[in-house]
């Protein structure tokens, strides 16, 4: 979908490819964007992370495996220290969303939750070393 | 005493200088721009541009065998001295863990030496003299000190250009090597997920794997002795957890004084007689040449693992299987993470690094051999 949306008299060229997938990809003027809209809409403070890389043919449709709905639980992808957790019990988060971040040799990698639902139980904390595969998050 | 007799004497320093040298101070200015304002490699390339400065003011007598950076040179480069006390460092900021958990990406740190000896051919082909190409070559380590641990033994002459070479293009790894993993690899292959051994490497392995390579490769190569045997020492000051304050020490202050010293050294020694010719230009574009093999065969060996393994292997850890170390490692799984946000190869792709670092250690102390028998 193409959206022209104008700041300031400014006309932009935005192109979003699937404003249902987590995090949602929008072009903006051809810069790519990640945006991870609030769960709740009306809440008005939403992540976006910019990558400023121009666009490539290859990397248009990212795919996002959203809900592989036997997992109950986000693992760690690799071991590292958890620095930091984004997300407590009680949220409904969304697939694709940022909940950890870990760090392994000293390069901080986002930790994105593999489905949508709500969260029973964080079960790791700042600071914590994890193994490969540990659970990080409980879904209800 | 005449006035006329004072002026040449006053003005003596300008009567030397050459266009030479203007050019040099040009390319010394360069260097410490790009150092400062752009933040390529500035702990190397600052003492190097400072040092080409010193080293383009006519009868300044810095760079005289008994001028300061005369003596840093004798004292610390000839000796080889100075690499060796940077590969303490270096080994004390190693974590061969990766490594130890998937004993099988030592493979993909010997694809990545391809660079060496493909670039040695080339410069053989060019004209150069065997030693030179072999010096040449080493650039393909990827590895600063190593690169220059062999051109001193085998072709002094050519230092200053083979470390400008080998320590720009290092800073140019995250521009190189990208588009070619692009390009070489499809994205079902970048998209491939790995999985990582679980098993913790107990702390026993980890003491003795830097004891054991340093007699293995010693008693195998003899001339990788030096290098291998301060980065493993390094690294042993670190996995101990006895020598705490020795390993702190390596990875900061002897670390950091080697390289301010011998980049001073190395920059002392382009001065315009010697550095602006047109070997220095063939041997700054072979050792981009030698950059590009290393990757390009990493990545062709990675396709053959992943084929082979019936897409289980992602080819792009072997663009990882290089020295540079830890930087090739984050390119490699920075660029798997960008194809998917869920797909994790940073410990794979650091594993291929560190058998990179080892690989280059070993490829320099066997070229060190053969060539030293040849020539």
């Amino acid at each position: 979908m193409k959206y022209n949306v104008t700041i300031r008299d400014r006309s932009y060229l935005v192109e979003i490819e699937d404003i249902n997938a987590r995090p949602v990809i929008a072009y903006v003027e051809g810069i790519r964007f990640e945006v991870i809209p609030d769960a709740n809409p009306l809440g008005v403070e939403s992540q976006i992370e910019i990558q400023r890389e121009p666009v490539r043919a290859n990397s248009v449709d990212h795919p996002l495996k959203d809900s592989e709905p036997a997992a109950h639980e986000v693992t760690a992808p690799l071991p590292g220290t958890v620095i930091e957790v984004f997300v407590k019990q009680g949220d409904i988060i969304e697939a694709g969303q940022v909940i950890v971040i870990i760090e392994a040799m000293k390069m901080k990698n986002s930790i994105r939750s593999t489905r949508a639902g709500k969260v029973a139980e964080v079960l790791v904390n700042p600071m914590q070393t994890v193994t490969h595969k540990q659970p990080l998050v409980r879904f209800e | 005493m005449n006035l006329t007799d004072l002026f040449p004497e006053l003005l003596k320093g300008l009567a030397n200088f050459t266009p030479g040298n203007a050019v040099m101070i040009a390319a010394a200015l360069i260097m410490i721009y790009l150092a400062i304002f752009k933040e390529i490699e500035p702990v190397l390339l600052l003492p190097i541009g400072f040092g080409c400065l010193l080293a383009n003011i006519p009868l300044g007598g810095m760079t005289a065998s008994e001028g300061m950076m005369g003596v840093l040179y004798n004292a610390g480069i000839e000796t080889e001295l100075f690499p060796l006390l940077i590969f303490i460092g270096v080994g004390a900021m190693i974590d061969f863990s990766p490594l130890l958990a998937q004993p099988r990406m030592v493979v993909l740190g010997a694809a990545g030496q391809f660079g060496i000896f493909g670039t040695l051919v080339l410069a053989v082909a060019l004209g150069f003299p065997l030693n030179q190409a072999a010096s040449i070559g080493v650039i393909g380590a990827i590895d600063g000190p190593t690169s220059i641990f062999v051109a001193t033994k085998l072709a002094p002459e050519l230092l200053a250009p083979i470390a400008v070479a080998a320590y720009s293009y290092m800073s140019l790894i995250p521009i190189i090597q990208p588009p070619l993993m692009r390009l070489l690899t499809t994205r079902r292959e970048r998209l491939v997920q790995m999985d990582y051994a679980p098993k913790p490497i107990s702390q026993k392995t980890l003491v003795l794997f830097p004891i054991v390579l340093t007699l293995v490769v010693g008693l195998l190569v003899p001339e990788a002795t030096p290098l291998i045997s301060m980065l493993m020492l390094g690294n042993l000051l670190k996995v101990s957890g006895a020598v705490d304050r020795l390993s702190k020490a390596a990875q900061n202050e002897i670390i950091n004084i080697s390289t301010l010293f011998l980049g001073l050294a190395i920059g002392a020694t382009m001065n315009a007689a010697s550095f602006l010719n047109f070997d220095t230009g063939m041997i700054l574009l072979l050792g981009l040449i030698a950059f590009i093999l290393d990757t390009v065969a990493g990545l062709l060996f990675g396709k053959l693992m992943c084929v082979l393994s019936g897409y289980k292997i992602n080819p792009l850890i072997g663009a990882a299987g290089i020295s540079a170390f830890p930087m090739a490692g984050r390119l490699a799984a920075k660029t798997a993470n960008d194809e998917d946000p869920n797909n994790f190869i940073l410990m794979h792709a650091m594993g291929a690094n560190t058998a990179g670092q080892l690989g280059s250690v070993i490829a320099g102390g066997v070229l060190l051999a053969i060539v030293s028998k040849l020539v």
